[in-house]
């Protein structure tokens, strides 16, 4: 029997939810508008924002660019190898500062009036300022910084005033699983990057669960990738998600000609499968030998572009950094013949959530009116705190409450 | 400083490229003329763009050389930089094979269709026992919706031997231009 439809679709996300904590209200995928308000209250607001990893600009005068919504950072490697993340702007007339998305430079300088500044941010020439205004002092006029803090290399930005201490923000379930996932002590070495723009709205591309999995992703079953029940999710009541799992050796049912591209030579595969999703839209994962942090940048409410950056550690052999650039070249990502159907679903989720109703959260749901914290491997309550943090910093009542 | 580039200010050493080099109008290779060669390298090409778009890609993995071969697609953004990091990495048929029981079998993927346009073939070495050659190719990728798009810009860059009296990839490596993917890359370009 079909089911009957119980509201209209009006496209604007409503302001109030429904008081079951497994309902989503579809409209907050397409609605334009609400994109604007996450703009201002979570990607300029309050919350710790992951833009890159220091092996991106591992030497002095290294830099990348990067967008938080539609603000263009500018990550610098200073000469005391401090890295430091600027606006990527000059204090000028606010000139774009640095075009290319990476790169080395003794400074920046701003092609429109030649002014130039240090790797450290320093304004250190702007021809014709004995002519400037009475007011105008050089010192004034360095790069503005954005707020930033690390944790083993991830360089967290910030442009919200009262955003917690970067310690508080992740919580004590993050920091165990996240060290490991960027190799015990954060000294990676870039691979390289897959860069892919989904037609998705961010929070459906950062909605995958753990139900999913061994689900949509044939692969994963065909080679056995996520046999074990032993693994976990953890949640935070700030909206991050930790996930690992048992990676049993794989099998090959005689799925792969070439079997050496799923081998697994790390050093723990009773926990082969790590997962972080730190709110509001980073993922990290490792798998296999596969280290991958996903840069993510909210364009609009429908586009959501991804850079999927592959690390090796520093310490590895040469044989394990092939290893690594093997697998990280075939198995996950936009052309990861195991995974790709991930972008597929991002689109679909984003397409067919333009409809009347709720998107229903089943798997795992023990209560209708908890968030649950108790959560299985392959359950996809997971992601509800991050729904429910969601809801809170955006002001959405639920029916009921006051 | 250095001359702006698109991507980065440090990559004026791994631009460089073999592309201007000339080999002599009137080479021999394996008994072809400089002619002849062209000829079938072009119809090698044609035949394999063909093999793709027509969506015969259980005969894709036959185009390469059946003992050890290398099939890459890299793009730009990384070659200039120096990253080894690829899009797909395959070094046996075995796995060009797997690629294709992926795309067959496991994944999911919305359907569209590829149009290979190859254009500017340039023989830029010949050797012995192989040839290296250059070419630019454009995939249209036309949607469920009817709307057609360019999907991919780039080159081949190409180790050609003979093999069984066919010519065949010992290498492809597939430098893309376009590296912001739109949503996922399954087929083999």
């Amino acid at each position: 029997m079909s089911s009957q439809c119980t509201g209209n679709y009006t496209g604007k996300a409503p302001a109030v939810w429904p008081a079951k904590v497994n309902q989503i209200p579809k409209e907050v995928f397409g609605d334009a508008a609400l994109f604007e308000e996450e703009l201002k209250t979570i990607f300029y607001g309050d919350c710790w924002h992951i833009v890159g990893h220091f092996a991106e600009v591992p030497n002095v005068g290294d830099f990348k660019t990067f967008d938080l919504g539609r603000v263009p950072l500018l990550i610098s490697r200073g000469k005391n190898n401090q890295v430091r993340v600027f606006y990527n702007t000059c204090t000028h007339r606010g000139n774009q500062l640095e075009v290319a998305t990476s790169g080395n430079r003794k400074e920046f300088e701003c092609p429109y009036h030649r002014w130039l500044f240090s790797l450290e941010g320093a304004l250190t020439a702007c021809p014709g300022s004995k002519e400037f205004a009475p007011d105008f002092k050089q010192e004034n006029f360095g790069l503005m910084e954005v707020k930033s803090a690390q944790f083993m290399g991830l360089i967290f930005v910030t442009m919200g005033k009262n955003t917690p201490p970067l310690t508080e923000w992740l919580g004590e379930i993050v920091p165990p699983t996240l060290s490991t996932l960027l190799g015990g002590d954060g000294r990676l070495k870039l691979l390289g990057y897959q860069k892919v723009r989904y037609d998705s709205n961010w929070k459906g591309y950062n909605d995958n669960d753990g139900y999913h999995a061994p689900m949509l992703h044939t692969a994963f079953r065909l080679l056995n990738w996520q046999g074990g029940t032993t693994g976990f999710q953890r949640m935070t009541k700030n909206g991050h998600v930790v996930f690992e799992a048992e990676l049993k050796a794989i099998q090959n049912n005689g799925f792969v000609n070439d079997p050496s591209l799923v081998e697994f030579k790390g050093s723990d595969p009773a926990r082969g499968s790590r997962i972080v999703q730190l709110f509001p839209a980073t993922v990290m994962v490792k798998h296999l030998d596969i280290i991958n942090l996903r840069f993510a940048i909210a364009r609009s409410h429908d586009v959501t572009e991804v850079h999927y950056a592959y690390f090796a550690h520093e310490d590895d052999s040469e044989e394990l950094v092939q290893h690594r650039i093997r697998q990280g070249s075939n198995l996950l990502g936009p052309c990861g013949m195991i995974s790709m159907e991930d972008a597929a679903i991002f689109q679909r989720i984003h397409i067919g959530n333009q409809t009347p109703g709720f998107a229903e959260f089943q798997k795992g749901v023990t209560s209708l009116m908890e968030v649950p914290m108790d959560v299985k491997q392959n359950d996809e309550t997971g992601n509800l705190p991050r729904w429910e943090h969601y809801r809170k910093v955006m002001g959405f009542k639920r029916e009921g409450e006051k | 400083m250095s001359s702006p580039s698109l991507l980065s200010s440090q990559s004026t050493a791994s631009r460089k490229d073999k592309s201007s080099a000339m080999v002599p109008d009137d080479f021999m290779w394996q008994g072809y003329s400089a002619l002849e060669t062209q000829w079938r390298v072009e119809r090698l090409l044609s035949r394999y763009v063909a093999c793709i778009d027509d969506d015969n890609l259980e005969e894709w993995p036959s185009f390469f050389t059946q003992d050890a071969c290398s099939y890459e697609i890299i793009t730009r953004e990384n070659v200039e930089r120096g990253l080894p990091l690829t899009l797909v990495f395959c070094t046996s048929q075995g796995m060009l094979a797997d690629r294709i029981v992926s795309l067959r079998e496991a994944n999911i993927y919305p359907q569209r269709w590829y149009r290979h346009i190859v254009s500017n073939v340039l023989i830029q070495a010949v050797a012995e026992d192989h040839l290296e050659v250059q070419s630019h190719y454009v995939v249209l990728q036309t949607r469920r919706n009817g709307q057609t798009s360019i999907f991919s810009a780039g080159k081949y860059k190409d180790r050609i031997v003979l093999q069984a009296d066919e010519l065949r990839f010992a290498e492809k490596r597939v430098v893309v231009d376009t590296h912001s993917i739109d949503t996922l890359l399954v087929s083999p370009i």
